[in-house]
């Protein structure tokens, strides 16, 4: 078959027009979340010579072959496992974040140095009622601020609870998205605009799940993927057209445990990841603050029963209650306060026991060990905010360095439109040539 | 490697350049306005437990500077108080050397011991004195007043040991003295106070049968010992007095000491500050402007 300068001309043509539409694709989804940019592969069409004319031209254009695709999976790989790094610290370090609010937003420091401070003046004068109602008035405001802050750091805990639930949701959603989109890409064309719009909802969907829970994701040639949870070695979550189902359970010790399909699984990235170390932080710092409230609550009620009211009789308990949430005032009047020696008779001005008990406080030291309690909160808080810019930092250059290679750059695009532009005006010309030989041939006399 | 800087990554990567500078204007803004150098803990860990610590010192010393005037004020009654006893003391003794000579009458012992009774009462006025608690000034820790009359005797209700008062740093005063401390001594062998020889000295010369010149001379040496006691007992509440002003001036030299630290911890420095928001604001205004022109160079404007 010989060449046919018109069809040649036509396919050119076609080819070019169907780059511009790809280019205006391109800008148009300049912004496209997830939209990787798209080239057109142009292929050229030429027969094979056939014997006895293996030597004739045999030109027939060029056709668009396939549309690419400017994805790299290594680079997306390391947008997700940045990215899941990314989750874990933010989700982790806000955890934190409320816990140093907990404790210092409640100003409890200050309230057991208002309790020791109230125990230090009425020691003067062991026997004004005044200073014996504020030292008992600065004790029911310590055990108030116990309490808040208890309740602060269950509160935290009830978020990370609630996150990680509206995790486990979103990632059973994710799942089953991915499985529909696994069905349709066995179907689709190889290089077809269709698998391409597929692969970047597939990639997408990668992407959103990497940063709710750490994930390792396996492609088959056709772009179906299969996803683990809790990284290469972990549960089997989407595999074809089959999603697991992840299941959270909350132990009594308000600890996370996660499960795909019954099978148990760890989890150590991404929303959920954050969210288990964010509860074993509560918790330690929960029975830091338990053990200080526990101690002061029996150092001072074991200093009173030591020691002789302003009625004469045994001293009774000031606090009640165990833990920081529980801790509790149970004087009602401040006569109660022991501050004489046991044996002495009422309304001494004897200091001996009130002496005994701030002795026992000091050696307790609780406000040196809310301080250090502060100081481990607060500096845990200002190492995961170091490590947290810099896994910010990393997770963006990586997704800079994928935008770079996958993303739509304008620049190129206009350059482009003019160089398909000038394709189809001159594949036109090559038509208009063909016409002008048509018609001299035609014109001979 | 060619640069390809897609679109999305040029604006994301102008975005977050301009949110982290806005950022750091917005922290150090936040410093000069409040004058605060830490907004939470986690600004600086080891600066804000310090702070804590500072804090914590400062409002126990403002509990050992209550205390401390407290003392001071409990004290300057007590002195008041011994040199009034110092002055019936002295009276007395006037009185008594009137009476020892043995050309007085007995009217006119009488009237001296009248006015002898008479101070006994005042001495016993001011040796129940009340500090500002309203706890008696010479009763130690006692409930009630130090001394009580019954039948012209005065006996010490008191507890044996004055209330000390902790002026911090381990170190306390007691401001006052018992009743014993002050009015109590041996005259001749035998263990006496000063009521007793009052009251002795009033009843003689009034005719109660004893021998008023020998009960007079008597008296005398029981008076000189009992003025040495109270004079004694007002050089040691002097003594204390400085030792508690020893302790204000170490109080404030330390509170002096604290604040300082508390600056340099806790304070922006409002120079510094000041100095970097308008680096920060400069480079931020920098970045604004080169975004803005990096921005508008499309290629598409150049088509037509």
């Amino acid at each position: 078959m010989a060449s046919d300068l018109l069809t040649i001309g036509a396919a050119g043509a076609k080819a070019a027009r169907a780059a511009l539409d790809v280019t205006a694709q391109n800008i148009a989804n300049a912004s496209t979340e997830g939209y990787i940019r798209r080239s057109a592969v142009l292929e050229e069409v030429a027969g094979r010579g056939v014997f006895p004319y293996g030597s004739d031209i045999n030109l027939s254009g060029v056709r668009v072959g396939s549309i690419h695709r400017n994805a790299d999976a290594f680079r997306q790989a390391e947008v997700r496992r940045t990215a899941s790094d990314l989750a874990r610290s933010n989700t982790d370090l806000s955890a934190l974040q409320g816990i140093e609010t907990a404790l210092e937003d409640t100003a409890i420091f200050d309230s057991v140095v208002e309790f020791e401070a109230a125990l230090q003046q009425l020691s003067n004068d062991p026997v004004d009622p005044a200073l014996r109602a504020v030292a008992l008035a600065r004790a029911d405001a310590m055990a108030g601020k116990f309490n808040i802050a208890a309740e602060g750091l269950d509160a935290g805990v009830d978020g990370l609870h609630f996150g990680a639930a509206a995790d486990v949701g979103q990632i059973n959603q994710l799942g089953a998205e991915l499985a529909r989109v696994n069905v349709s890409l066995a179907r689709a064309t190889n290089g077809s605009t269709d698998k391409a719009a597929l692969l970047d909802r597939r990639d997408l969907l990668l992407g959103e799940l990497s940063t709710h829970a750490d994930s390792a994701a396996e492609f088959a040639a056709d772009g179906t993927v299969t996803v683990r949870l809790g990284g290469a070695g972990g549960a089997l979550f989407v595999d074809g057209n089959v999603a697991g189902t992840l299941t959270m359970d909350i132990a009594a010790d308000d600890t996370l445990s996660f499960a795909v399909d019954g099978a148990a699984v760890s989890i150590s990235g991404g929303n959920l990841g954050g969210a288990q170390a964010g509860v074993a932080n509560t918790n330690s710092f929960r029975a830091r603050l338990d053990t200080l409230a526990d101690g002061i609550a029996r150092t001072v009620n074991q200093a009173q029963a030591a020691g002789a009211d302003l009625t004469g009789a045994t001293g009774q308990p000031i606090f009640a209650g165990s833990g920081a949430a529980g801790l509790a005032v149970v004087m009602t009047d401040g006569g109660g306060i022991a501050a004489a020696a046991a044996g002495s008779p009422a309304n001494s001005r004897d200091g001996t026991n009130l002496a005994a008990l701030r002795q026992a406080v000091a050696t307790l030291d609780p406000a040196g060990d809310m301080n250090l309690l502060l100081f481990d909160a607060s500096a845990l808080v200002t190492a995961r905010t170091l490590s947290n810019e810099a896994l910010g930092t990393i997770a963006s250059s990586a997704q800079i360095v994928l935008q770079q290679q996958a993303g739509v750059d304008l620049d190129t695009e206009a350059a482009n439109l003019i160089r398909f532009q000038q394709a189809f005006q001159a594949s036109s010309r090559a038509m208009q040539v063909a016409t002008d030989l048509f018609d001299t041939l035609i014109g001979i006399r | 490697m060619s640069v390809n800087l897609s679109t999305a990554a040029f604006y994301d990567k102008s975005n977050r350049y301009l949110t982290d500078l806005r950022g750091q204007a917005a922290k150090l803004q936040e410093q000069a306005s409040t004058g605060n150098r830490l907004t939470t803990s986690s600004d600086d860990p080891v600066a804000a437990a310090r702070l804590r610590s500072l804090s914590r010192g400062e409002r126990l010393a403002e509990i050992d500077q209550g205390g401390s005037d407290a003392a001071m004020a409990e004290m300057s009654l007590v002195d008041s108080a011994l040199g009034s006893a110092a002055d019936i003391v002295i009276r007395v003794q006037d009185l008594a050397q009137q009476a020892a000579n043995g050309i007085t009458t007995d009217s006119q012992r009488i009237a001296l011991g009248v006015e002898v009774a008479d101070l006994q009462r005042s001495l016993l006025t001011i040796a129940n004195g009340e500090n500002g608690s309203g706890h008696a000034l010479f009763g130690g820790q006692g409930v009630g007043d130090a001394y009580a009359e019954a039948g012209g005797v005065v006996t010490y209700q008191g507890s044996g040991a004055s209330k000390a008062i902790d002026l911090g740093e381990g170190q306390t005063v007691t401001p006052s003295l018992t009743g014993p401390d002050v009015f109590a001594f041996e005259a001749g062998g035998t263990a006496t106070d000063l009521f007793a020889v009052l009251g002795a000295l009033s009843s003689s010369l009034q005719g109660d049968g004893t021998d008023p010149v020998a009960a007079s001379r008597t008296a005398l040496e029981g008076l000189s010992a009992g003025l040495d006691r109270v004079t004694t007992a007002q050089a040691v509440v002097g003594s204390r007095m400085n030792w508690v002003e020893l302790m204000d001036e170490r109080r404030t030299t330390n509170a002096e000491l604290r604040a300082e630290e508390t600056k340099d911890l806790g304070t922006a420095d409002l120079a510094t500050t000041i100095s970097k928001l308008q680096e920060v604001m400069t480079v931020l205004e920098a970045s604004q402007a080169s975004f803005v022109r990096l921005a508008n160079i499309s290629l598409f404007d150049q088509l037509s």
